[in-house]
């Protein structure tokens, strides 16, 4: 018992360091990145699209392939090993590297002043301004990151492509191994163990939330409240809401951007600075080669006979992708439904809040394939009684549901706090009702909040769906599976070893999700930042 | 007084009779606003009871309506619809909602501007639009916190000439305004009584009466002997408890 305790225990601390760690590595290249990204134009473009378009294709639907291509690369478990942790790393690291570039880009004119006024070198302008700046966004990002991390290693430590089954140490592994043996006790122990785990970390982070709030943000980000002299701490409180929103700062997205068209002319060797002016643009311009070398190895690969299959499957595969649309409509109404009624009410009870929030924050980042398994198997029965054969449906939309409600739940509690203080004072003296302060004032104040949100959500609701679409033996020897779904067809083009299938239901799936997430999501926001930015409803001179 | 038992205010008694406008003038921090959000009922006291027309004030109502220091106006309304948003909670018809916020605007002279967005107005346009808002839910009592802070002089010069006529319109029920400012002619220029609080717990130490007549100018003989009043008051030392 004490051997598999410590086993268990062992693996835990293997996936926590798996997670931690590349959330790490995310910060650490992502200070760089972003510094180059805002010192050029071109490199800003190419990392900035590229950042877009990764964070909103999700990472599982391609795993089958990295996992290969690190396989046959790299061979042993190393090439397994490094498959999972690149599979980790890109599911947490978009969200930091696009919350470091908003919070380098949105560094006051003044503070970048003052650094080129001292003639700080690049370390020390990093290590002085832009870093410390970036620690709340940093914090702020962790929460979501933390979620995202543990729900795509639990899956990703042991997979199957084909009839080849590969695996690397950690908790899901482990509980695996219970799992096929039947070990109930030592399953119970694993989920608690890991659920500590997860709390304490998740108990940190807030922690560290509180500190760089504290220590980091400024008191100019928050010109609205800093006049509310009548309640000292709820505008502290406020402000360390709204220095972790990227939306405030974007509103002065432009102005500052323009500003710092300002640079350094004296001192400096005209070669020298054109030299360092290179360097960006290169690395951008590198980064768009190897990205078309590696789409023509792809193409150059597969045989004409094999591009007519896969054209042929394609309307099929649309349809299929229709299906799945319509299951994320689905559960993005949920989980708005669920956001709007508990958020809201978090938003306005200290207590509940001081409560709900952090178990939210710990149940989020409790990996949902995880424990899905379990909720299956005691909810089955009773379930079919209701649902009937919409039963294996009605389980894919709660495990999407539970695995993505909280992005658009915490965006929406986020932007209610963060709502300017005259508006509630406002609300309450005209006594609008419930109904009549979300329409007229909360939802409109909160768009941008929710659109950010709902983006979100929807993006991580395909991992849900990727999973629950067909998972074989989920528990004993039973399968969850629904009639179509493009996330299906990949999982059992995945399992039966059709590759190729697999790789260009991903790569359709890709591309509708680019275009939705450019023609949809960015003229959302556009229209929230072009109209429903409450802040600016405050005049102060 | 707060959860750490620090008391802020003590012996508070303030009347604001039919027809006025009260001015309430203090030193910075000493808790104007907070008072004028204790008798609007946004925050409740430890002790003592706020009354409007004889009747308790338990929490904020469209009867006493608050003009914020910032100015306060919704980026997605047009400036008609800003005014509109206090008259939702009675269900009026759409087009008689428009016609009383119409009016509204009217009185604060911002006729032909009603389509327009606040990002699209002044900041003196703003607040006019914020003052029509409050006029339309027809208030008992107006409370406004330093509601000129935020302009130009030149700007809130013109409205401060307009506002004790706007506020007293007979076309409103308004019955009294109570002011906040720290701006001591601004708070002459308006108002018909002044408090003074001071101190720490904060009390009232004066309440003078203004008869001065309107419309009144800083250059009026009597208008320093007030100033010079109202400045011994605020910068007498009161021992904190």
């Amino acid at each position: 018992m004490i051997y598999a305790i410590a086993l268990i225990l062992a693996a835990v601390s293997a996936t926590a360091g798996r997670v931690l760690g590349l959330i790490l590595i995310s910060i650490v290249t992502g200070w760089f990145l972003s510094y180059y990204a805002i010192k050029s134009r071109i490199f800003e473009s190419i990392y900035v699209i590229s950042m877009e378009i990764f964070e909103s294709v999700p990472v599982i639907s391609f795993f089958p392939i990295v996992l290969l291509l690190f396989v046959s690369g790299i061979g042993g478990s190393l090439g397994v090993e490094l498959a999972v942790d690149f599979l980790v790393f890109t599911a947490v690291v978009w969200n930091i590297w696009m919350g470091e570039y908003q919070a380098f880009k949105t560094v006051p004119k003044e503070m970048v002043e003052v650094g080129e006024n001292y003639k700080l070198t690049l370390m020390e302008k990093l290590q002085k301004v832009y870093i410390p700046f970036s620690i709340p966004r940093i914090a702020a990002n962790l929460f979501p990151s933390v979620s995202d991390g543990f729900f795509y290693i639990a899956v990703s430590e042991v997979f199957s492509v084909g009839n080849k089954s590969f695996q690397v140490f950690g908790v899901g592994s482990v509980l695996y191994g219970y799992i096929s043996s039947g070990n109930v006790e030592m399953i119970e122990v694993s989920l608690i163990i890991l659920g500590l785990v997860i709390v304490l970390i998740i108990a940190l982070l807030r922690e560290f939330a509180k500190y760089a709030v504290s220590r980091y943000a400024l008191d100019t980000d928050t010109p609205v409240f800093r006049r509310g002299r009548f309640n000292i701490r709820e505008a502290a409180r406020r402000s360390g809401i709204i220095a972790l929103n990227p939306l405030t700062r974007l509103a002065n997205y432009n102005r500052i951007r323009r500003s710092r068209a300002y640079t350094d002319e004296y001192y400096e060797p005209e070669a020298r600075k054109r030299k360092r002016r290179l360097i960006p643009p290169a690395i951008g311009i590198a980064m768009l080669l190897i990205l078309a070398y590696l789409a023509y190895l792809i193409v150059s690969s597969v045989s004409l006979s094999t591009w007519y299959y896969l054209f042929s499957v394609t309307p099929d595969l649309l349809m299929d992708l229709l299906y799945d649309y319509i299951r994320v409509a689905i559960i993005v109404l949920v989980s708005m439904f669920f956001a709007i009624f508990v958020g809201y009410y978090f938003a306005v009870n200290r207590k509940a809040e001081a409560v709900g929030i952090p178990a939210i924050q710990a149940f989020s980042a409790y990996p949902a394939p995880i424990y899905f398994p379990f909720i299956f198997l005691g909810l089955s029965l009773s379930v079919s009684s209701i649902f009937g054969y919409l039963t294996d449906e009605a389980f894919v939309l709660f495990l999407g549901f539970i695995s993505t409600f909280y992005y658009v739940f915490y965006s929406f509690w986020m932007g209610v706090k963060a709502m300017p203080q005259e508006y509630s004072e406002l609300m309450k003296n005209l006594d609008l009702t419930f109904t009549q302060r979300m329409r007229r004032v909360i939802l409109p104040a909160t768009f941008p909040y929710l659109i950010s949100g709902i983006s979100s959500t929807i993006n991580s609701a395909w991992g849900g769906l990727m999973i629950g679409e067909y998972w074989p033996d989920i528990i004993g020897n039973k399968t969850l599976s629904v009639g179509h779904g493009l996330m299906k067809v990949i999982d059992v083009a995945t399992n039966s070893g059709n590759i190729t299938l697999a790789a260009w239901a991903s790569f359709l799936f890709g591309i509708v999700v680019v275009f939705y997430s450019f023609f949809f999501t960015k003229k959302m926001m556009d229209l929230a930042r072009r109209k429903y930015v409450a802040e600016e409803g405050i005049f102060s001179a | 007084m707060f959860e750490n038992k620090y008391k802020v205010f003590e012996n508070i008694d303030l009347t604001a009779d039919e027809g006025k406008f009260i001015g309430l003038v203090g030193p910075s921090g000493v808790g104007k606003s907070t008072l004028l959000r204790l008798i609007g009922g946004f925050l409740k006291p430890s002790s003592g009871t706020i009354l409007l027309e004889g009747k308790p004030v338990l929490k904020p109502s469209p009867k006493l309506v608050l003009i914020h220091q910032s100015i306060v106006t919704f980026p997605w309304m047009t400036a008609i619809q800003n005014v509109m948003l206090s008259l939702t909670p009675k269900h009026l018809p759409r087009d008689e909602a428009r016609e009383i916020a119409a009016r509204s605007l009217e009185t604060v002279g911002l006729q032909g501007f009603e389509d327009l967005y606040p990002k699209e107005m002044s900041g003196g346009m703003r607040q006019r639009v914020a003052i029509a808002r409050a006029l339309a839910a027809n208030p008992t009592v107006m409370l406004m916190d330093e509601p000129f802070a935020h302009l130009d002089e030149l700007t809130a010069e013109g409205i401060r000439q307009d506002i004790y006529n706007i506020l007293f319109n007979v076309n409103f029920p308004l019955k009294s305004v109570i002011m906040v400012s720290h701006n001591l002619t601004e708070v002459l220029e308006l108002a018909d009584a002044i408090y003074v609080i001071n101190g720490s717990p904060a009390t009232v130490v004066a309440r003078i009466e203004v008869n001065l007549p309107r419309p009144r100018n800083p250059k009026q003989p009597d208008f320093d002997r007030y100033l010079d009043t109202l400045y011994n008051y605020l910068t007498v030392r009161r021992r904190p408890q």
